[in-house]
């Protein structure tokens, strides 16, 4: 765990996301979170999730945020999605991308609200990242990392920014 | 019954939609999974309403409320969209849309904001789903 320089900024916008993302999985998919508060680390190194999608915020605060499913895990929020429908086996990987996508979207989108003006955060589309096995601090960066256990494997959750978006900028509430 | 046009590059979401429609009672014409493809299946197959993603490959929703609005001044066109998307909500009822779905998209949503739309086409089913509202 790297000593901490600056306050604990990116600690919020990850207990946002981890309140938003217990709440999902808990209320709106029916997957049962067993870790109610997670661990917040500030690693210098994340090992990604084989299946791992990405999100950017932008105007005041530029962040990247990363939830990687575990196989089980990404299968049964599939099953949540579809609610009973059968899909074609071509279909599979096309509807586990979007899965992937849209729970990253609805959870970074509805978590991330500044409390000042009120104002939600502009998010870039979702992005899915392959074959990229860990992401490594630069040293003007910081990692906020915490890891969401289920019934159904685990959810990794990291936030990646400049320290000094960390300082000033930030201004996150839970919703 | 309206026909409705979907349009969206996940194809979990237009699946949920083409479902949540058809047990409303409606009809969907088509499913698009681009801007461009949106615009020729609007000339193509006249829906009373189109549901249109905003963030999508090749052309975006924006874009193509644009470009649909220049031939169809009539079709009914909301938009499905995410918290943190909120300038390009607001482009695109500048652009012609009239209405707004925030994600995640359920059948009640899509009720609500149907019924907002079209209140003469109200199912009996549309009108106990207002009703808990």
């Amino acid at each position: 765990m790297e000593k901490e320089q600056y306050t604990n900024y990116e600690n919020e916008i990850l207990v946002a996301i981890l309140s938003r993302t217990i709440s999902f999985l808990n209320d709106e998919m029916g997957i049962t979170v067993i870790s109610k508060n997670p661990e917040i680390s500030s690693p210098k190194k994340v090992e990604l999730k084989k299946n791992t999608a990405m999100i950017a915020t932008g105007g005041s605060v530029q962040v990247l945020i990363t939830m990687g499913y575990d196989d089980v895990l990404l299968e049964k929020l599939m099953e949540a999605f579809l609610e009973g429908e059968e899909i074609d086996e071509e279909e599979i990987d096309e509807i586990r991308e979007s899965v992937s996508s849209e729970v990253i979207n609805i959870i970074v989108g509805n978590a991330l609200t500044n409390p000042i003006d009120d104002t939600v955060l502009n998010i870039t589309p979702p992005i899915l990242i392959y074959e990229a096995k860990s992401l490594f601090k630069h040293k003007s960066s910081k990692i906020a990392a915490a890891t969401i256990k289920t019934n159904f494997g685990d959810m990794l959750l990291s936030i990646i920014g400049p320290k000094e978006s960390f300082v000033n900028e930030l201004n996150f509430k839970e919703l | 019954m309206l026909n409705v046009l979907v349009v969206d590059d996940s194809l979990i979401i237009r699946k949920n939609l083409h479902k949540y429609l058809v047990k409303l009672g409606h009809n969907v014409v088509e499913e698009s999974k681009t801007g461009a493809q949106a615009v020729e299946d609007c000339k193509k197959f006249k829906p009373n309403l189109v549901t249109m993603d905003i963030t999508m490959p090749d052309m975006d929703g924006i874009t193509a409320v644009k470009k649909i609005r220049e031939f169809d001044k009539d079709v009914s066109i909301i938009m499905i969209t995410s918290h943190g998307q909120e300038d390009m909500v607001v482009s695109s009822l500048k652009a012609g849309a009239q209405g707004y779905i925030l994600k995640p998209v359920n059948e009640e949503k899509l009720a609500k904001s149907i019924g907002a739309l079209f209140q003469d086409y109200n199912t009996e089913a549309d009108d106990e789903l207002l009703d808990d509202y």
